[in-house]
């Protein structure tokens, strides 16, 4: 983990689960697998704000545990997990798109507490669902249920490994901790439940609560009196699949962006046939037939078998390579290349990186780097039409900033300087990792600045949720407008700097998906 | 003796020589053809840095705009939610309230944080190794099993018994030893439930009243000032 990834985990985790649990979990990340003893001593926190803090990590799954022998239990952190977190608000938004609000609701109530059983997930949206709507109507558990069920079926939501069913636990000590099994098959097993409620609202007159004075009432809620049916099943969100999602997303879009929106629509219905059979790893799709693909088009969409032939043809023939022909069964065997896609991708990426930084000169020399792949100092300034000394000037920058290396050919076994060829070249993968680095760095200095600009101004944000406050009181009672205008005015400034700096936090991480898919698909 | 800096090898004027001529008149010879490289001859090299780089260079290209637009806003917005949002949840951990200098009697009775160190939710403990589990001290009426029973509070009977125990000790000096052991044992469990019983007496007796009746006293003495001739006390 580099320096600035761990700056990052730090800040994230200081802010959304505060500093106890940040100094534990940035310990654990730099310094690998620990058992507790050892945590509470080095990091000096007390055993019980050590045992509290481990217990926050390991629900949102961002801590693992390993019984090793002789009993001792040793703690792992997840670095990339606690990247993740950055995503959040991504997820739930795609949640929303496809799912709508229930949907919505549901990924954010597991996001923010990372395992949950799919009783109380139901049963606390449902109630949030029914804050929002109008007097007198209430969601129905039924309905959430199935759009949970959905979610499920689609791998969005996926179970948590298991602790395996002990028959013979008498026999000897319990261990130290349980080791969980998962079985592939049941990952998306829904178990049959029936739950039958309406949602409630949290109000203080409320019908529900006239039996049970409030004076005496018992500090465990009702659940915990009647049995939970699915006890022991948890479900937690699949950030992999949600990712799948991002990936054929950008995918779609560039085949738009690049021929028209017949070709992005039949890439999609590929993509969305073979999104629950292709691992999230594979270098490409499951192979379709132009059968297949036929029938599954969408309704409205009524153009004739030879065009789409036609225009599978013209995918496979793109010299992007996105799509690729496999066979000629059915009609034709397609395939979806997604490492080709995603490589592609990235090198869009970098080349549009290049432009914004140093020009479209220099997007002219990179571009033409990575199509010859190896070029000589002269070589580029003749091919690339760029006065010497300015394509000089322009590849020292670039290579200052790691975006191009060099690559030495030496003549001689000996590897003098003046008898050895100096290549440059483009290494697509580094200059990938290079940029992830620089994105995660960029983004903590945000967060930074975020925290800094809310301190400066933490006396004006105070007053102006005040005068908030009153404008809304005052409105009830009926003010004038020019006081109420002269009292709105005084906030806008800080406001403004404070929503640029979120703003630029949010959007960065845009950047680094697509890199982060490339760096993964590339390793495995 | 004293090496000059420039001069290590004694035996190879010629050396010396040309690379002390090389730094004379123009650029010092490099171990490569510097034209390979694209440094013509004649060429003037950009001045030495003699300092780091600035902090903010000056840039050449402004950024590309944020994107804005309906899905960007929306996100935004979920961000600052969620963020708040975290900071209400249980699983938030709020650093311990440093004592402030002197101990209040208000102390007793604002009860700030989960007691004992517990935490404000229930995970699953199944799925947690055990050591990770934290022991409330319940205040209950029946006795529950307690690991480490803590005694802050030593009051003359404690005290009485502790005298009464040495005695005893002392008396039973020429008994066997494990009989004293057992003896003891008796006793300490003896001395548990007696104090625990006095604690729990004492802790129901002070939390009798509903918290939030109790008045900190800190607003006396600022209301009644109609008459300064007489003294506050």
């Amino acid at each position: 983990m580099t320096q600035a990834e761990i700056k990052l985990c730090s800040l994230l985790l200081q802010e959304h689960f505060g500093e106890i649990v940040e100094k534990i979990g940035v310990h654990l990340i730099r310094t690998g697998s620990q058992p507790l003893r050892v945590i509470a001593h080095d990091t000096e926190t007390s055993l019980d704000q050590v045992k509290k803090a481990l217990c926050v990590l390991i629900q949102h799954n961002l801590v693992i545990y390993q019984v090793h022998k002789r009993g001792v239990v040793e703690y792992e952190a997840q670095c990339s997990r606690v990247l993740r977190m950055l995503r959040y608000p991504r997820y739930i938004y795609t949640a929303k798109t496809l799912y709508s609000d229930t949907g919505e609701l549901i990924v954010e109530e597991l996001l923010l507490n990372g395992k949950m059983t799919m009783s109380a997930v139901v049963k606390k949206v449902a109630d949030r669902l029914t804050e929002t709507m109008e007097d007198g109507k209430t969601m129905d558990y039924a309905e959430v249920s199935n759009t949970f069920v959905r979610l499920v079926d689609t791998h969005f939501v996926q179970r948590c490994p298991l602790v395996p069913a002990t028959e013979n636990s008498d026999t000897g000590p319990p261990p130290p901790a349980p080791t969980l099994v998962i079985n592939e098959k049941d990952m998306y097993l829904v178990p049959k439940l029936s739950l039958i409620g309406k949602g409630k609202r949290r109000r203080s007159s409320d019908e529900d609560a006239t039996g049970e004075p409030k004076a005496k009432r018992p500090k465990q809620t009702t659940d915990n009196k009647e049995p939970i049916p699915d006890d022991g099943i948890y479900w937690q969100a699949n950030l992999d699949r949600f990712h799948q999602h991002f990936r054929d997303q950008a995918i779609v879009s560039a085949v738009a962006n690049r021929m028209d929106q017949t070709s992005s629509e039949i890439v999609r219905t590929m993509l969305r046939m073979s999104e629950v059979t292709t691992p999230s790893g594979a270098p490409f799709t499951q192979p379709l037939s132009s059968n297949e693909i036929f029938r599954s088009l969408p309704v409205g969409y009524n153009i004739s078998k030879q065009v789409l032939d036609q225009y599978l043809t013209l995918l496979a023939d793109d010299p992007l390579e996105f799509v690729g022909k496999s066979g000629d069964s059915g009609g034709g065997m397609y395939v979806i290349n997604l490492h080709k896609a995603l490589g592609s991708l990235a090198t869009a990426t970098l080349e549009s990186v290049v432009q914004e930084r140093f020009g479209s000169r220099c997007a002219r020399i990179f571009r033409l780097v990575l199509q010859k792949k190896h070029l000589e100092q002269k070589q580029v300034e003749d091919f690339a039409m760029i006065p010497a000394k300015e394509a000089k000037d322009m590849l020292y920058k670039m290579l200052s900033e790691n975006f191009i290396s060099l690559q030495e050919i030496p003549k001689t076994p000996d590897h003098a300087p003046s008898r050895t060829f100096y290549l440059y070249t483009v290494n697509i993968l580094s200059a990938a990792r290079m940029l992830l680095h620089r994105c995660y760095k960029s983004v903590a200095n945000l967060i930074e600045r975020r925290q800094f600009e809310t301190k400066e101004n933490k006396r004006l944000l105070e007053k102006s949720q005040r005068v908030e406050a009153i404008i809304a009181s005052m409105q009830a009672t009926g003010a004038e407008e020019a006081q109420l205008q002269e009292i709105e005015e005084m906030i806008t400034a800080p406001e403004r700097q404070q929503l640029e700096t979120l703003k630029r936090n949010v959007n960065n991480v845009f950047l680094n998906f697509i890199l982060e898919l490339f760096i993964a698909s590339v390793w495995k | 003796m004293v090496f000059p800096i420039g001069c290590l090898n004694p035996q190879a004027p010629s050396i010396m020589a040309s690379r002390g001529g090389g730094r004379g008149c123009g650029r010092g010879q490099l171990t490569f053809n510097v034209e390979a490289v694209g440094i013509g001859k004649g060429d003037a090299l950009p001045p030495p840095t003699l300092q780091p780089s600035p902090l903010f260079p000056p840039l050449e290209f402004r950024p590309v705009p944020l994107p804005s637009g309906e899905e960007g806003e929306y996100v935004l917005a979920l961000k600052q939610e969620l963020r708040g949002a975290m900071r209400q949840l249980p699983y938030f951990i709020r650093p311990a309230v440093p004592k402030r200098d002197v101990e209040r009697y208000s102390d007793k009775y604002q009860m700030s944080g989960p007691i004992d160190n517990a935490i404000d939710w229930n995970p699953d403990w199944r799925r947690l190794p055990r050591e990770l589990k934290i022991r409330v001290r319940k205040l209950q009426k029946e006795r529950t099993t307690i690991i480490l029973p803590k005694r802050p509070l030593k009051t003359t009977e404690d005290k009485e018994e502790t005298i009464q125990k040495l005695e005893t000790l002392e008396k039973k000096e020429e008994e066997v030893t494990s009989e004293e052991d057992e003896e003891k044992e008796e006793e300490e469990e003896k001395e548990e439930e007696e104090e625990e019983e006095y604690d729990e007496e004492e802790h129901e007796e002070e939390t009798d009243y509903i918290m939030s009746y109790f008045d900190n006293g800190e607003d006396f003495g600022g209301d009644s000032d109609d008459n300064m001739d007489e003294a506050i006390y």
